[in-house]
């Protein structure tokens, strides 16, 4: 069987997507286990002066509630491809085939950098994250 | 059902306006302490449908125009084809957490990320559990001869049962459903297997039909006087035709045997030497062994006047065996052996457990492996022994 992969977008318009790569996983709390959609992960932010840095790589850093990790943005060597599956077509006459050979991948984005964070997150202790609303909420209170 | 459902419902919530997930938010962050939020999609979830595959920037071009196609059947690893090669897809997994943010804008109130105490908001739609990467690789053409010889074409078959039993026929998209190999491999392909397109199916050409084409050209040379290296090819399909054979199996035949010489508006074919000679010593050799001496004498009897036989024609074709004092010859054709280095070097040592590499290049010059240099496959599949600096070097199997 075949199936063919597709582009819409065309060589000079296919859409970037952006990639935020961290070693291990997030865990949500528990009290969020059963839906996640919508829920705040951490802060990603721009290092203040890039040159301060010890490389000449831009630097980043991301806030997880109190863990926060030092990064850089990488340029993919292989730029990485989002391709969807994709049922098409209809009327067809065979239904036995029409589950295996209507399938096609298409292309949807292209990913050519990402923001990796491949050290240990470093815990924030010594001060409290002001961001995060609750922490607020009790030093107001 | 369901599953047509979310598939819909995941295209309109990563496309939809207002409803990306603000890719250009996390790529455009630079300096200044700028941030943006980074959050689940509102539609975050598996997305299975959603694959990852890594592409070097030289077959971009090949995938953003849409000339590339993955081919296998379901119980084979699917390989992807450009139009001149075709590549192994392999998947590799990562235990980094990689979240995946589309672009457009995100659903979120969101304000511009040079205005620093905005909260921009990025979305991941899903975690890529890993990419598929692309190794380029042989494309697999022993299944295509094996395809090829469920039914080779025998002369007069079309006046039989003609084609209502399709079984063991094969179109050229029938080929492509079922090989796995680029279009241009697999043309490359059915040209060494010598098939031709005949009613629409590529065919091989069974051996004993070929050989009496060839008789009967070489038969109506010698009645028409036509020389063997020009052969006045207008002349030769009337006259094959009236014996009732199909121009388009004459010309294969030709293709074969020979090449085509255009000469002031008139095409000849020049008969290849070493390729009639060759056919006629298969067919002198058939399939049992032969003494070194009787089969010369009936080879150089059987071929045509004014060609000459060599037994340096028959490398990797035919084998000689030392057996006393006499040396035995028995058929041994390297077109028989499988085509995947592997198989093959385990056939030819199935054949002979020692090898000397006059003996053994013939049957592995043909093996083509994308970043594996014959060096490499030597050294991969054989032993090499050499009892002495200057004694030939013997090849055992590892």
């Amino acid at each position: 069987m075949q199936i063919r992969v597709r582009c819409g977008c065309g060589e000079s318009s296919c859409p970037e997507w952006a990639v935020v790569e961290l070693q291990g996983v997030v865990q949500p709390q528990p009290s969020f286990a059963g839906d996640i959609r919508g829920l705040h992960i951490g802060r990603l932010c721009a290092a203040p002066s890039p040159s301060s840095s010890s490389s000449s790589k831009a630097g980043y850093t991301f806030t997880v509630g109190y863990h926060e990790l030092a990064g850089t943005k990488v340029t993919l060597k292989k730029p990485l491809l989002v391709l969807r599956k994709k049922k098409v077509g209809g009327g067809d006459q065979e239904p036995s085939t029409t589950a295996a050979a209507d399938v096609e991948l298409e292309v949807i984005g292209i990913i050519r950098h990402k923001i990796l964070f491949k050290d240990r997150p470093k815990a924030l202790i010594s001060k409290p994250p002001v961001k995060e609303k609750k922490t607020l909420q009790s030093a107001a209170a | 059902m369901d599953a047509e459902m979310k598939d819909a419902d995941t295209q309109a919530e990563i496309e939809g306006d207002g409803d990306g997930g603000g890719a250009d938010a996390v790529l455009g962050l630079t300096g200044g302490g700028a941030s943006v939020s980074l959050c689940y999609h509102q539609a975050y979830g598996p997305h299975d449908d959603i694959l990852l595959l890594e592409v070097a920037d030289d077959l971009l071009p090949d995938l953003l125009q849409g000339r590339v196609i993955v081919r296998g059947c379901p119980d084979e690893e699917a390989v992807l084809c450009t139009p001149s090669a075709t590549y192994a897809m392999k998947f590799v997994g990562t235990s980094n957490s990689m979240f995946m943010i589309p672009p457009g804008e995100p659903s979120a109130p969101s304000l511009r990320p040079d205005i620093t105490n905005g909260d921009v908001v990025a979305a991941a739609i899903k975690l890529a559990p890993g990419s598929i990467e692309l190794i380029q690789t042989a494309p697999r053409l022993d299944k295509l001869r094996n395809l090829l010889r469920e039914r080779p074409y025998v002369l007069d078959e079309d006046l039989g049962d003609g084609f209502q039993h399709k079984k063991g026929l094969y179109t050229w998209q029938d080929l492509c459903e079922l090989v796995q190999a680029s279009d241009s491999e697999m043309s490359d392909g059915l040209k060494s297997l010598s098939a031709v397109e005949i009613d629409g199916f590529w065919r091989t050409v069974d051996a004993n039909s070929l050989n009496t084409i060839l008789d009967m050209i070489l038969h109506n040379s010698v009645l028409h006087d036509w020389p063997l290296n020009a052969l006045p090819e207008n002349d030769v399909f009337s006259v094959m035709e009236s014996d009732g054979f199909m121009r388009k199996i004459v010309r294969h035949c030709l293709n074969i045997f020979g090449t085509k010489v255009d000469l002031e508006d008139r095409s000849f074919w020049s008969l290849d030497e070493r390729c009639v000679c060759l056919q006629f010593a298969r067919r002198a050799l058939g399939a049992g062994r032969m003494k070194l001496g009787n089969f010369m004498d009936k080879w150089e009897r059987s071929i045509p006047s004014g060609m000459r036989a060599d037994i340096q024609m028959l490398e990797g074709e035919v084998l000689c065996e030392k057996l006393g004092a006499e040396i035995w010859l028995h058929a041994f054709s390297v077109a028989d052996l499988p085509l995947t280095p592997t198989e093959r070097f385990a056939a030819l040592f199935r054949e002979r457990p020692k090898w000397e590499w006059k003996d053994l290049q013939p049957y592995i010059r043909d093996l083509r492996i994308p970043g594996v240099s014959s060096e490499g496959l030597l050294i991969k599949y054989t032993r090499r022994t050499q009892p002495s600096a200057n004694a030939e070097p013997i090849f055992t199997a590892r």
